[in-house]
């Protein structure tokens, strides 16, 4: 069992996980004892909150990139070779749902979402939402790689599309969709589904892999912005039919 | 206390099990991964679940209460300094210690010919960040509709992708995805949050959210015009 690398390089995400948190606590530091003044026993609460975080996030960087990564890789090696290519459409819309289901930061904005709205827009919808549009988005990336489409016939429209739809969107379905294009795209959909992108480009003759494997990022970011403002748009064409 | 860990770990478990059995029913039916390759992949899978409930629980304890308590105490020092000076602090120094921007920059790297050094382009996507984030809270602090913002972010990405060279294109919008990673997120997102809530007249919704989708147009406008600096 000497050949298990799952520990290696964890000192390296330890310290970068803390270098990320660092600049949080000093502000917070700063901010208590000059503006703030919090009453101890709660900063101290906050500290232990903050602290317990670094290690769990270690943890988890860890897993995805020394399990999930290598495995992600051999699976898109071995999905690639496949005769029915199509398949892979189904394959990426499967996985793009349950990687951005695991994601953590996806969960994070997704509660601060339902307590900022005071109960009204819940948790899981927004879960549902993110996930399924993903699933789609990394489905059509699957589709780009099998057919050799280029990425800014995609993404180009796409963000068209965007910047016209928040025109006619709600303030607040605006800031939130924005924010879930950003969040979607996490550890474990960068490493794990990028990995099995990669593998399968460059498992497919005449495939770059950084060109037509690595544009999968850029439509996953892309795909809660769209979809949230559809489903925003569609609420409110509806509203308005109902006031009629 | 102890109920709350109790609904943690049963969240975690259920977001991170689907995959993991999707993997394995796979690995059993069609793929036969090396069996190495699989038993990490399960004792990954272990840590991330105990990873990612520690996590959680430490973002929801610690980090979220306190980026909103520093949000809300910035506009109490008054000047407007503080705001683009501690905006442009957390969006650069969360960048730059993200590992997914590490594996980018080395596409980059890859992509170039070795012609963009790590160390160039890891400053100029924090900036890029770091700029974004100060706009986006000027931009709650002044009242200044989001949609301005993101549109002329977003026009600027569309024009310039037109020009940059094209096997730059695909690392540009990754690099945007990348930046706001798990540990940027939570900051970034409870800074806003808090912010807006002392300011009057802000709505939690339309205005504590945004920081990250601003935040994300940043490090894409940051390379492709690296790309084109370059060519």
């Amino acid at each position: 069992m000497s050949d298990v690398v799952i520990w290696d390089g964890i000192g390296h995400t330890f310290w970068g996980v803390t270098k990320a948190l660092l600049p949080l606590l000093v502000l917070f530091l700063i901010f208590q004892f000059s503006v703030l003044k919090l009453p101890r026993s709660y900063v101290f609460n906050l500290l232990k909150g903050a602290l317990l975080a670094v290690p769990g996030l270690t943890l988890f960087l860890q897993g995805v990139s020394n399990g999930f990564f290598p495995a992600g890789q051999s699976m898109g090696e071995a999905l690639g070779n496949i005769r029915a290519q199509w398949l892979l459409i189904p394959f990426g819309l499967m996985m793009g749902f349950l990687a951005t289901w695991g994601e953590p930061a996806v969960r994070i904005l997704s509660s601060q979402i339902e307590e900022a709205s005071g109960g009204s827009i819940r948790r899981r919808i927004v879960l549902y939402a993110i996930s399924s549009s993903v699933a789609l988005f990394v489905a059509l990336g699957m589709a780009r790689i099998v057919y050799g489409i280029p990425l800014l016939w995609i993404v180009i429209p796409g963000y068209l599309l965007a910047i016209g739809m928040l025109w006619f969107s709600e303030r607040s379905v605006v800031a939130v969709a924005f924010d879930a294009g950003g969040v979607a795209t996490g550890p474990m959909v960068v490493t794990f589904v990028l990995a099995i992108a990669v593998g399968i480009a460059s498992a497919i003759e005449g495939r770059d892999p950084i060109i037509d494997g690595f544009g999968l990022i850029a439509l996953v970011a892309l795909a809660p912005i769209l979809t949230i403002m559809v489903v925003g748009l569609i609420l409110r064409l509806r509203l308005r039919r109902k006031e009629e | 206390m102890r109920t709350h860990i109790k609904a943690k770990v049963l969240e975690v478990i259920t977001a991170i099990l689907p995959l993991v059995v999707a993997v394995v029913i796979l690995q059993v039916a069609v793929i036969r991964m090396p069996g190495l390759v699989f038993l990490q992949f399960i004792i990954g899978a272990a840590m991330v679940i105990a990873g990612m409930i520690l996590f959680l629980l430490g973002v929801e304890i610690g980090i979220l209460p306190m980026g909103k308590a520093l949000g809300a105490g910035v506009p109490r020092r008054g000047s407007i300094y503080w705001v683009i000076g501690i905006a442009l602090l957390i969006g650069f120094a969360a960048t730059v210690a993200e590992p997914d921007v590490l594996v980018l920059t080395g596409q980059v790297d890859e992509v170039s010919g070795g012609t963009i050094a790590s160390n160039v382009l890891v400053p100029v996507i924090a900036i890029g960040v770091g700029f974004f984030v100060a706009m986006a809270m000027l931009r709650v602090l002044f009242n200044f509709p989001i949609a301005y913002l993101l549109t002329a972010g977003y026009v600027i990405v569309i024009i310039l992708a037109f020009f940059a060279p094209v096997e730059f294109i695909p690392v540009a919008f990754d690099a945007g995805g990348v930046t706001t990673g798990p540990m940027a997120v939570p900051i970034i997102l409870s800074l806003g949050l808090g912010f807006s809530s002392v300011l009057s007249g802000r709505s939690a919704l339309s205005d504590g959210f945004g920081l990250i989708g601003l935040a994300s147009i940043g490090p894409v406008i940051g390379v492709m015009v690296m790309g084109m600096v370059l060519s």
